[in-house]
């Protein structure tokens, strides 16, 4: 069975106003699950289950395909109340779960496919980037999406299906999991969660990275220019902000947005060692959106884990398939 | 954007003066005493609170007639705006527009019109002049997910985008146009999306978070003010009362009021404060009683207001009359 989980809400915060972010439109994403709906139905698969959601990103595409393409394509929702809010992603990823999904397809930037990974358990991800500046989803045609999902439903040998378990940030308020992320913890001195979205480089203080890429924007991009951290690597790292102490280097913090960032300490963040936060008060900013608030007297630690969700090396899966002759029909 | 515990205080207070002013109204309406039409935003204290918060003296906004609040948090007398709702010749209008036209003019809050849509054109006037005088003021229109579907909204924000006018629109989204659902009036998902066509950003927040919408109304006009132009945000809310007051709403189901009620934005704004330890319920307990006084005060106002003299009938309908329709 094949999940999908499309957030509607991805691609419309206020980096479109703070930042040169363009909004990203509910119909574009209805385009992409029709695409990824159409190249599943021409391999035959009708086990697909979707998240349901307020703008009915399913209906419309489902409409669409039958008015269009004369495509009756069969996909069920997942029986599910909507909150309307980031807890569907996550409680449609542990619903396919249960059900059994193969592999899960997301439309959404790193918040989302955060939330998901909550819930998602071992099944492997196909995170598609609908959001703003993200590291974890790729941008890649729905398409292309749909035939690594096809293989990963069809390719029942396992021959050709290929995965890699992400890293993980693990927040601890109080000696308690309370959260985590998938490539950036952010601390901020912020007092409010607000808008989620980070904007403002004076209130952050300390930088937690899994991966860090100079093709990247964001907090991640921040290591990434002076230490890239490979997001298949060992390590995380570990970076504080704004003291003087150390050298400024000017990284694209947002779309169109490029500034000078002044880095005090530098380590490496090891599997399984936690760090305490140092700043007394604020809010953890995770993967780009303020999540977690803590007060005085709050003993805040993030520490890294290696035991993430698994995500569909999506071209390291077509070529193997590929080259074992998984698409080709002999006459 | 740094908020102090005074600032957010005054957010608070500002809600709950809505809502109670709101609740009043309603109750006057329904009991008779209350003439002509009144249309309600309980339910939206965090867009006009949030939005007002972001105004100077100098600024403009034309909002609609859902928006009492909005002239309450532009510092309009609440005892004129409800002289006004009266019909009283201490009103903002002498008592001749009522809820539907009250106003603040010297407050920047223009009136509302007897259709929704033509402020999302007049505010660029407005717009156009504080550019040109480089005073850095702003122009802010506020209006409903319905009235973005009329033609002024698209005519503003293309002549808004190609002046680069300091015009912000202002888009309450709250799920139905009179009574019209969102998905039989739009094909388009995102009201916000439609900045896209006009070259300008367009945002889309929770309006029933008071801190979201002051810090994204306050990026907008910031931008505005450093001559970035205009923008579009969509705040997702929801009106707890029908579209009018005695709309039966038979459109709308009471799970579904239900379920935005318990996304009230004071109730919400409440926890976080109290979360931050910058008010207890003591607090709000007082703050709920000193509003409770201000808005007695108010109806006590207008109650005790004389009606506007018959001799009064023809004055201010046209420009330069003076007691009389001209022959």
């Amino acid at each position: 069975m094949i999940g999908i989980i499309a957030n509607p809400a991805s691609g419309k915060d206020i980096r479109r106003l703070v930042a040169q972010g363009t909004v990203f439109d509910n119909m574009e994403k209805v385009n992409i699950i029709q695409r990824i709906l159409v190249v599943l139905h021409n391999a035959g698969i009708k086990d697909i289950y979707m998240m349901p959601d307020s703008f009915r990103i399913l209906e419309s595409a489902v409409f669409a395909l039958a008015r269009n393409l004369r495509i009756d394509a069969e996909v069920s929702e997942i029986d599910m109340i909507c909150e309307n809010n980031q807890n569907d992603s996550a409680k449609a990823a542990e619903l396919l779960l249960e059900l059994g999904a193969n592999c899960i397809i997301t439309l959404g930037g790193d918040g989302t496919n955060r939330a998901v990974a909550k819930g998602c358990g071992d099944v492997p991800l196909i995170p598609l980037s609908t959001g703003t500046n993200n590291v974890f989803p790729k941008v890649i045609e729905g398409t292309v999406a749909g035939m690594a999902a096809v293989v990963a439903e069809l390719d029942t040998e396992r021959a050709f299906f290929r995965t890699r378990r992400c890293k993980r940030l693990c927040v601890y308020k109080n000696y308690e999991l309370v959260d985590m992320a998938l490539v950036d913890a952010a601390v901020t001195k912020d007092r409010f969660i607000g808008a989620r979205a980070l904007w403002d480089l004076d209130a952050i203080t300390e930088i937690f990275v899994t991966m860090a890429r100079a093709d990247s924007i964001g907090m991640s991009a921040i290591a990434g220019y002076f230490h890239p951290v490979p997001e298949n690597g060992p390590t995380g790292l570990y970076i504080e902000i704004g003291k003087r102490c150390g050298f400024s280097v000017r990284v694209p913090i947002a779309p169109g947005m490029v500034e000078e960032i002044s880095v005090g300490e530098v380590r490496e963040l090891l599997p399984g060692e936690r760090i305490k936060i140092a700043t007394p008060e604020g809010i953890i900013a995770l993967d780009g959106e303020r999540e977690v608030p803590f007060r005085k007297g709050d003993v805040m630690e993030i520490g890294l884990g290696h035991d993430g969700p698994f995500v569909v090396e999506v071209e390291q899966t077509l070529t193997s398939a590929a080259r074992g002759g998984f698409f080709v029909k002999r006459f | 954007m740094k908020l102090t515990d005074n600032d957010l205080i005054g957010l608070y207070r500002d809600m709950v003066y809505i809502r109670q002013f709101e609740t009043r109204v309603q109750e006057l309406f329904a009991a008779g005493v209350l003439p002509g039409f009144i249309h309600l935003g309980i339910g939206q204290e965090a867009c006009m609170a949030g939005t007002c918060f972001n105004l100077v003296d100098g600024d403009i906004i034309g909002a609609t007639h859902r928006e009492h609040g909005v002239l309450l948090c532009r510092g309009v007398d609440g005892k004129a705006i409800m002289a006004e709702l009266y019909g009283k010749v201490t009103g903002t209008c002498k008592g001749k527009g009522g809820s539907m036209h009250a106003c603040g003019l010297k407050q920047g809050a223009l009136g509302n019109n007897a259709i929704l849509g033509p402020a999302q054109t007049i505010v660029n006037g407005f717009a156009y002049a504080h550019k040109f005088r480089k005073n850095g003021k702003v122009a802010v229109t506020m209006f409903g997910d319905g009235a973005s579907n009329r033609g002024e909204f698209h005519e503003g924000l293309n002549f808004a985008s190609i002046w680069n006018l300091p015009s912000i629109y202002i888009i309450n989204n709250n799920g139905y146009a009179i009574s019209v659902p969102k998905s039989k009036q739009q094909k388009v998902e995102d009201l916000s999306a439609r900045a896209a066509g006009y070259g300008i950003p367009g945002v889309q927040i929770d309006g029933n978070d008071i801190i979201t919408v002051v810090e994204t109304v306050g990026e907008a006009v910031k931008r505005a003010r450093e001559g970035g132009g205009p923008s579009l945000i969509e705040l997702k809310t929801y009106r707890w009362r029908g579209h009018f007051e005695g709309d039966p709403t038979p459109y709308r189901t009471a799970e579904e009021l239900e379920s935005w009620k318990k996304k009230d934005p004071i109730a919400r704004f409440e926890k976080v404060l109290a979360d931050q330890g910058i008010a207890k319920q003591k607090d709000f307990d007082g703050i709920a009683a000193e509003v409770k006084t201000k808005v007695d005060e108010c109806q006590k106002f207008a109650e005790d207001s004389p009606w506007p003299p018959l001799s009064e009938i023809y004055t201010d309908i046209y420009y330069h009359e003076e007691g009389s329709v001209q022959q």
